[in-house]
């Protein structure tokens, strides 16, 4: 039986390309404090910073004007932002004293809770688990609670702009100075057509790369940097729908076991945001073991089983969308998360607690500790990396690191099979992580071997399931269809890889035609699963890709 | 030269629209607004008309909500010198007070040409720019494609049922933007930075309440779902076949 191991074919991440050396052009902007990445992580550092900026005014504390400026790929905030979500609110509290959790712009608090084993006819009931609990949180849109931010940073003074990626970062010596946004207007060859502008370059004293999750400047600053983490940082893809339902649902459910193969890691949600609309996902480690998972189809097929269709049936799926999320956990976050002029926010550096499918809250949190820090910075006026280093320091001492740490090997348990794996991690959990608590060593996902297999076809029926193609389009990806591939591929590849990213893609990008890899680019939704175990993903004309409403 | 530029605030052409509770409005819940995409082209030219002057100024003014300070603010991000926001609750249907509140405020404005977009995607009245035009007492040429300008002249062409209308008009003048006039510019990052140091004047303005009423919204309905009669050659004499019986098209 042919194997495949994905790192044999994956393009290495082009570092020359992205990390310049170039003196700023004349016409570059400056600012005081770049956030790169208009997520809960970096809005909330754009808008505690100004928070502290204008304390700092009304003390007549001498800092003076201090320009902040956020740079967000998407064509208008919110629209590549996809998450469950069930939000923890206690980012928003501390961001926010003064409000009340119903100025928030949460959907509704969450009521009754259910955790299920399926098999493929039947589900069971499991009792909840403590680290899956989600008493005192709300059920909520990642978009809008992204639009909600940037609408208060915008009252504050910060520069949102929308429809920036950054694409290149500006580094002179070993210290970050900004970054350079993607040009626009170049034609499916690179060549610059009548429409063209070319990228800004954005100089900042400090740089905060809050990209999510396999952010392109961060990886490449970290690799740079050769910054070490104790494992190497591995990920899982999501793909989620918003339902229309007929059936209300008032109880945030998570199931595991089918569709899932038993050597795969995973598991659903269905969250309810009004009592007639449902956001339904499907999660798979991208460590699988065989080349034709794909997660798409899996939730495809889920939606069928006696425990969902009920809901769906005879409703509409009114928006798509996939995201990844690291999933490593403690020891894969980087050792330092910061250095000169720089510090990495929220899933870049990899603040996300597995167990409980949570990250929205330690991504905010971060970015709140990053702004102290950055506000004690340019008091001292110096934002070289010994003046950055008490980011690390508060979050090491806070609840981010106790959660991520108490479910350490929860994740990493689940590389010895979906048994033994619920086995240790209910062990893991009664003992608050002490049972199995030393590092469990794990490889990158791509240096996972995975057996060859061929693609099953999907049979998507239009009303409960649907093809891919279908699928872009109710994501709102109105990507320009003469925009050149923002997709690093290595040549020709054997059958069997391109048949493993035609099934890994949940977007369509990837297909075999005559027995070749064919890369249709505009499809992409930039959830990144090719670049963990395939092609590499390049950040492209801004406004590209999806455009979420309420992911 | 003096150019105005007269702007309106959209849904936009991708958003799934849905009927308010009264049936008789746009819920706006969660929609997304852009500038009217026939004003870009107005934009655009107005732009191109001053840089290949070398002097002049040109203003935006939008009729609308306070949210259409945002986009006012995209003009201003793509080139354009200064704002007027006139600022009310509501905009009624009946184009005829919106092209006299407009009219008002452009008449002091001692402009040498008007611009507007052919048609605003929302309502679709194609109405206000030649109102406006006849309110102020100056020609209007309507859906240009083409135009020049020159020795305080104007000639423009518009694209009529087969074949090409040429319009000679003197200055100053009433024009409405056709789509392909131009390729509009993306404003830069630039553009955006310095947009939110330009001048923005906010004037509230009371309009009439005009002659027309919505009675009722409806979405239009769902059209039948597409099939697939084969793939290559072979397939055409059934397409051919489907497309004489089914969709009798040909
Ligand atoms: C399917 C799924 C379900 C989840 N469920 C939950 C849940 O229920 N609760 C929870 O708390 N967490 C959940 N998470 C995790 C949570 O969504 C993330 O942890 C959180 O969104 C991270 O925030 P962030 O700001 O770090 O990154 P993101 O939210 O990813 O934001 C990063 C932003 O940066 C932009 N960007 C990236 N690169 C560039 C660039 N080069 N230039 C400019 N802009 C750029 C992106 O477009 C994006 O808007 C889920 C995640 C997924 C995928």
């Amino acid at each position: 039986m042919a194997r495949v191991r994905p790192s044999d074919t994956q393009p290495l991440l082009p570092l020359d390309r992205i990390i310049v050396r170039d003196a700023p052009s004349d016409e570059s902007i400056e600012v005081d404090v770049l956030f790169v990445g208009g997520g809960p992580a970096g809005l909330a550092g754009a808008i505690e910073l100004a928070h502290l900026v204008e304390a700092d005014a009304k003390a007549a504390g001498g800092l003076g004007e201090i320009s902040i400026a956020v740079l967000e790929k998407s064509a208008a905030l919110g629209e590549h932002s996809l998450s469950g979500s069930v939000v923890n609110p206690i980012a928003f509290r501390r961001l926010f004293p003064d409000l009340k959790d119903e100025d928030f712009p949460f959907r509704q608090p969450v009521k009754h809770e259910a955790v299920y084993l399926l098999t493929k006819n039947r589900s069971f009931r499991l009792p909840t688990p403590p680290t899956m609990r989600n008493h005192g949180n709300y059920t909520a849109s990642l978009c809008e609670m992204v639009r909600w931010l940037g609408k208060k940073a915008e009252e504050l003074g910060v520069d949102v702009f929308a429809g920036f990626p950054a694409e290149k970062l500006l580094v002179s010596g070993e210290r970050v100075i900004g970054v350079r946004t993607a040009p626009s207007g170049l034609d499916r060859d690179g060549r610059q057509s009548s429409s063209y502008t070319p990228g800004t370059d954005v100089v900042a004293r400090v740089t905060a790369l809050a990209e999510g999750s396999r952010g392109t400047l961060a990886e490449a600053y970290i690799q740079w940097q050769e910054i070490k983490s104790e494992n190497p940082q591995i990920y899982a893809l999501g793909v989620k729908e918003i339902w229309e339902t007929k059936k209300p649902l008032d109880t945030v459910i998570h199931t595991l076991g089918w569709p899932l193969p038993g050597d795969a890691f995973g598991g659903s949600f269905m969250y309810p945001l009004e009592p007639n609309v449902v956001g339904l996902g499907l999660v798979v480690g991208l460590d699988y073991r065989k080349t034709n998972l794909d997660t798409h189809g899996l939730l495809q097929e889920m939606k069928r089983h006696p425990l969902f269709r009920p809901y769906l049936e005879g409703g509409e799926m009114v928006e798509w969308g996939a995201k990844t999320i690291p999933e490593g956990g403690f020891y894969s976050l980087p050792d330092r998360r910061f250095g000169h002029g720089v510090v990495i926010l929220g899933d870049s550096a990899g603040f996300v607690n597995v167990p409980s499918l949570k990250g929205i809250h330690y991504a905010m949190q971060s970015g709140i500790f990053a702004a102290r820090t950055i506000f004690d910075a340019l008091k001292k006026g110096e934002t070289s990396a010994p003046y950055l280093a008490s980011y690390d320091e508060l979050v090491r001492d806070s609840f981010i690191t106790d959660d991520i740490f108490r479910t350490r090997n929860m994740r990493l348990a689940f590389k010895s099979g979906f048994v033994l794996g619920g086995f240790k991690s209910v062990m893991m959990t009664l003992t608050g992580g002490r049972l199995f608590g030393k590092r469990i060593p794990i490889e990158t996902d791509a240096d996972v071997w995975k057996q060859a297999r061929s693609p099953k076809a999907l049979q998507p029926d239009g009303e409960l399931t649907f093809s891919k193609v279908d699928a872009v389009f109710k994501s709102g990806n109105a990507t320009r269809d003469t925009i050149p591939s923002h997709l690093i591929t290595e040549g020709d590849v054997d059958r069997e890889v391109a048949e493993m990213y035609a099934s890994m893609c949940p977007a369509g990008v990837y297909e075999l035609v005559d027995g070749k890899l064919r890369v249709n680019a505009p499809n992409c939704v930039d959830c990144k699963a090719t670049d963990v175990l395939g092609p590499r993903w390049m950040p492209r004309e801004g406004g590209s890709g999806p455009s979420y409403k309420r992911m | 030269m003096k150019i105005a530029v007269c702007l309106k605030r959209v849904p936009d052409t991708e958003t799934r629209i849905k009927i308010g509770a009264d049936g008789r409005s746009i819920d706006e819940d969660g929609v997304k607004f852009i500038l009217n995409p026939y004003d870009e082209y107005a934009v655009e030219q107005a732009l191109q008309l001053k840089d290949s002057a070398g002097t002049g100024e040109v203003t935006a003014i939008s009729l609308g909500s306070s949210a259409s300070q945002e986009t006012i603010r995209t003009a201003l991000a793509m080139g354009v010198d200064r704002g007027i926001l006139l600022e009310t609750d509501a905009l009624p249907l009946d184009p005829v007070p919106i092209g006299k509140a407009l009219a008002a405020e452009l008449g002091s404005g001692d402009y040498d040409l008007i611009f507007f977009g052919k048609v605003a995607i929302d309502d679709y009245s194609h109405a206000v720019g030649t109102i406006v035009s006849e309110l102020l007492g100056i020609p209007s040429v309507s859906a240009v494609g083409r135009l020049e300008i020159a020795d305080g002249k104007g000639t423009a062409e518009r694209e009529i049922e087969g074949g090409v209308e040429v319009v000679e008009f003197s200055l100053p003048a009433v024009l409405t933007a056709e789509k392909g006039l131009n390729e509009p510019r993306y404003p830069a990052l630039r553009g955006i930075m310095m947009a939110k140091k330009k001048p923005l004047e906010i004037k509230p303005v009371e309009l009439e309440e005009g002659g027309l009423s919505v009675v009722e919204l409806s979405v239009p309905p769902a059209r039948p779902a597409g099939r697939i009669v084969g793939e290559g050659a072979d397939a055409v004499p059934a397409l051919v076949e489907a497309l004489r019986t089914e969709a009798k098209v040909i």
